[in-house]
């Protein structure tokens, strides 16, 4: 098959894709449906500008892998919700935190609702079990209460502590 | 036009080629982002004005001195090779950035832009290392270092990647090493105040509530955040009423408290000033009382709509302290013989008692309101709604209270012997008999149905509204299950092939369970021993030590009757009047123990299907005088888990969403998980076993044979 969709990213490097493997972004899904009519043989260029080549790698490579998964309407599923991160997904995400945090805005972007599912997740773990203090270092976070307020929120939040 | 390509070049908070450029001549390493920025105008001006930098006057003078140096190596028209590279490349790019549109959010990637708080404070111990280490070198050497930072933070972002990748070529294992144990420390982001609003709630959503309160604390932004209302909304859809299934804990709905409080708000004015009264003695206390009052007041009014995250932690405190244990006793002391039932709502304990009077309580004070006196002889059975009482006992009798006024409404007559069961829903009156049927009673129409199929007393009838069913618990050991409308019966639990109970049950409580429950296995072989046991311990009473449980049923079973019996005679020596057919009853009762109890064709038959009905609940628990709590499975009918723990008959249960509490001969209260059947806490102390319970959200109570009532709560407001 002839991969007539080009996706260019902001800084203008193109990426030839497979529709299908385009679709597992709802935003290209609905662009496609409502721009191009199928019998258009032209190439046709996408411009992705909130996103960039790297980012549109990692981004093309997971929709790759999951372009035969068929992801239902699950948005409000609990089960859904609580299930812990797929594996694939994990070791997947597993980079630096300037990668996920693109990814995580780029899927959000491009309307990728498992991958930006995903990516929350593997934040969400980041900080799951840390104390206050771990988790500024985690992030490089500035404390900016007053040891007033900082005793004040800590009393505030305590009945969570021991259960 | 994008964020990256664009910071590269502006990149004031990249601080550290830039402060690097600067720490030659500079003791203090850390600087804030304007001053980084006007180092780079400086420069600017630098190259058009010349050598003007020191009265440039809005520097830091440091940083004026070093970039000083490095224009005046620019404005001398090049004193060394390697300079006449590095100032064209420095003019050109560090002019570059005037191009770019004056918003930061064009101007900066998310990490750049000044208005961001992540990622900009420089490592002030990291820096002052640098510094010495570039001071050991020689001066030219500092140079040649400083034109390579410089010419890097002057670059823009391809320049840039290209002079990383060249230098990343070029480094060994050790270095590339290094490289990557510094990066890993360096990239680190503050997702949370990052990214949009709405991302950031979701990442909260998927977090515990201990961790999110921990996120509270991190700082300002996350504590807007981290109790953003939105979130906590989420965690009590998740919890409250229902177990998560993320975590396993579920909290308790408390939806009578808040309709308490809502009463609280509205009388609140009252209220407080009446407190007030009481409290403040002196003048001074009166006048601090006064403002409290000022303060309450709007406090009142906002709990009316509280954040979801108070609403999360009052129903999570209740839940830790039903998990560990921790709660306090209140007695209701007054009765003057055994209880036999009880029931409490928010507001009220009503107990009944062998004594013949029915005693309504304040469960706040303690405070007895009012003795409900009319049975000519025990209580035996309550159940009430707010506007009415309705009670059943050993004279034979239904009576309906209004217990506001403690006005007898009306009587029913009927049964044939006491009446140890009512449940009511709306004008539909069922009621349980030692005659051995069950009597549905329909108010409005005022007509009375008789369900006969069970072949001993009928200790428990419960209403099942929603399916129009009734469910009834015999001495003959099984339940039964009837259809209001044709007054059928639809089902019989029991029988040793479905596990059934092998003495007489005692309570039976429709659920409808939506989460998994654990469920007993059942391994085959085992299975069928105890279906043999069960067949020899019905038919013939051998000493076999596996019958033993068998035989403290017995002895368990003579006892209760026993009691059973005083109780009767107590109630004829009280009133003379028709006690002998309940003698008669009683010493019946007694006699026919060893016989085989229930109908021995149900047990051998298969269940037929109930007819369809999508409302039916999906489970029934039951305690029985065989010492177990079974759960049941409606639709097959058969029994899935059995509780073992009391080491005498289980008189009574009562189930919420989360827990079973289960009163019983051994003079013990246990608390069950509903969910996987497993034994919280045993609370003892009693001197007489315990006959009936009743839960709540946040507390149970237990009546026991000697007439004691007591009621622990695990809230902590009282």
């Amino acid at each position: 098959m002839v991969k007539r969709y080009v996706l260019v990213s902001s800084d203008n490097e193109k990426f030839p894709t497979e529709r299908k493997v385009m679709e597992k972004s709802i935003l290209l899904k609905n662009m496609l449906k409502d721009l191009f009519a199928d019998d258009d043989d032209e190439p046709i260029e996408i411009p992705l500008p909130n996103v960039s080549s790297s980012v549109m790698k990692f981004i093309l490579e997971w929709c790759e892998h999951y372009k035969d998964v068929d992801f239902e309407d699950d948005e409000d599923d609990d089960s859904k919700k609580s299930a812990p991160i797929d594996e694939w997904d994990k070791n997947f995400l597993n980079t630096d935190q300037e990668m996920l945090y693109e990814i995580i805005l780029a899927a959000n972007y491009m309307n990728i609702k498992p991958l930006l599912n995903a990516g929350c997740k593997m934040v969400a773990e980041m900080i799951r079990g840390k104390s206050p203090e771990e988790i500024r270092k985690t992030f490089n976070i500035v404390n900016d209460f007053t040891p007033e307020e900082e005793a004040a929120i800590r009393r505030e939040n305590e009945w969570a502590e021991d259960r | 036009m994008n964020l990256k390509e664009v910071c590269g070049p502006t990149s004031s908070s990249d601080s550290l080629e830039k402060v690097l450029l600067s720490s030659r001549v500079s003791t203090t390493v850390t600087r804030d982002i304007s001053a980084n920025k006007k180092i780079q105008n400086d420069v600017k001006v630098t190259m058009s004005q010349g050598n003007q930098l020191e009265s440039d006057g809005h520097g830091n003078e440091t940083t004026v001195a070093e970039v000083a140096e490095v224009a005046e190596v620019a404005s001398s028209g090049g004193s060394g090779k390697d300079t006449s590279i590095v100032t064209p490349f420095l003019v050109k790019h560090i002019a570059d950035q005037n191009l770019i549109p004056k918003d930061n959010f064009h101007k900066y990637c998310y990490r750049h832009n000044p208005d961001v708080q992540c990622n900009k404070s420089t490592d002030e111990l990291k820096m002052t290392q640098i510094q010495q280490n570039l001071e050991k070198l020689s001066r030219n050497d500092q140079e040649a270092i400083s034109h390579c930072w410089s010419i890097f933070g002057a670059a823009p972002s391809q320049h840039r990647t290209l002079i990383l990748q060249g230098l990343l070529s070029q480094c060994c294992f050790p270095q590339l090493s290094l490289i990557s144990q510094e990066v890993s420390k360096l990239i680190k982001i503050d997702f949370i105040s990052n990214l949009p609003y709405e991302l950031s709630i979701k990442i909260l959503c998927y977090l515990d509530c201990s961790s999110l309160c921990n996120a509270a604390q991190v700082n300002q932004r996350w504590k807007s955040l981290a109790d953003d209302d939105r979130v906590w909304h989420y965690m009590c859809e998740q919890h409250i009423d229902r177990k998560c299934p993320n975590c396993g804990w579920g909290l308790p709905l408390m939806h009578m408290k808040r309709a308490k409080e809502y009463n609280a708000a509205a009388m609140s004015q009252c209220n407080s000033k009446k407190r007030k009264l009481e409290d403040g003695d002196t003048a001074e206390d009166a006048s601090s009382s006064k403002s409290d009052n000022q303060q309450n007041q709007p406090q009142q009014i906002v709990r009316k709509k509280r954040p979801w995250k108070a609403v999360y932690s009052e129903r999570f405190k209740v839940e830790r302290n039903w998990r560990k244990g921790i709660y306090t006793v209140k007695c209701f002391n007054g009765h003057e013989d055994g209880i036999t039932c009880l029931q409490f709502n928010n507001d009220v304990l009503i107990t009944g008692s062998y004594d013949t009077t029915v005693k309504i309580w304040n469960i706040k004070t303690g405070e007895l309101l009012r003795t409900l006196s009319g049975h000519s002889k025990g209580v035996r059975t309550l159940a009430f709604d707010d506007q009415k009482l309705i009670t059943g006992g050993l004279d034979s009798t239904i009576k309906v209270w209004n217990y506001h006024t403690g006005q007898c409404i009306s009587t029913y007559r009927g049964h044939e012997d006491s009446v140890v069961s009512v449940d009511f829903y709306n004008t539909t009156i069922a009621s349980g008999s030692a005659d051995k049927t069950v009597k549905v009673w329909h108010v409005d129409s005022r007509t009375c149905y008789t369900l006969r199929g069970h072949t001993d007393w009928v200790n428990s009838v419960k209403i099942h509204h929603k399916s129009n069913t009734i469910f009834s618990a015999s001495d003959d050991t099984t339940v039964r299950m009837w259809d209001l409308k044709s007054n059928e019966c639809l089902r019989i639990f029991g029988g040793v092939e479905n596990n059934g109970h092998i003495g007489q049950v005692q309570c039976v409580i429709p659920l409808t369970i939506k989460t998994e429950v654990v469920e007993d296995t059942t391994d085959e072989s085992e299975s069928e021993e105890i279906r043999e046991h069960g067949v020899n311990n019905n038919n013939n009473m051998n000493n076999n030590n596996s019958n033993m449980a068998a035989n403290n049923i017995n002895t368990d079973r003579e006892q209760t009757r026993q009691q059973r019996r005083d109780r009767n005679r107590i109630s004829i020596a009280q009133n003379t009047q028709g006690a002998q057919p309940v003698v008669l009853r009683g010493l019946n009762e007694a006699n026919s123990l060893g016989e085989a109890p229930a109908n021995p064709e149900n047990h051998h038959e298969a269940q037929p299907s109930l007819p369809p009905n999508p409302n039916y609940p999906t489970h029934i628990l039951t305690s029985s005088l065989d010492n177990t709590i079974k759960l049941w499975d409606v639709k097959t009918g058969k029994c899935i888990r059995t509780q073992f723990g009391h080491i005498q008959g289980v008189w009574s249960i009562a189930a919420d969403t989360f827990r079973i509490v289960s009163g019983a001969h051994d003079r013990l209260v246990k608390v069950w998980d509903l969910q996987n059947g497993k034994c919280i806490h045993t609370f003892g102390g009693n001197t007489d076993s315990v006959c009936c319970v009743a839960i709540g959200d946040s507390k149970f109570a237990y009546g026991s044979e000697n007439g004691e009532v007591k009621m622990y709560c695990f809230d902590d407001d009282d």
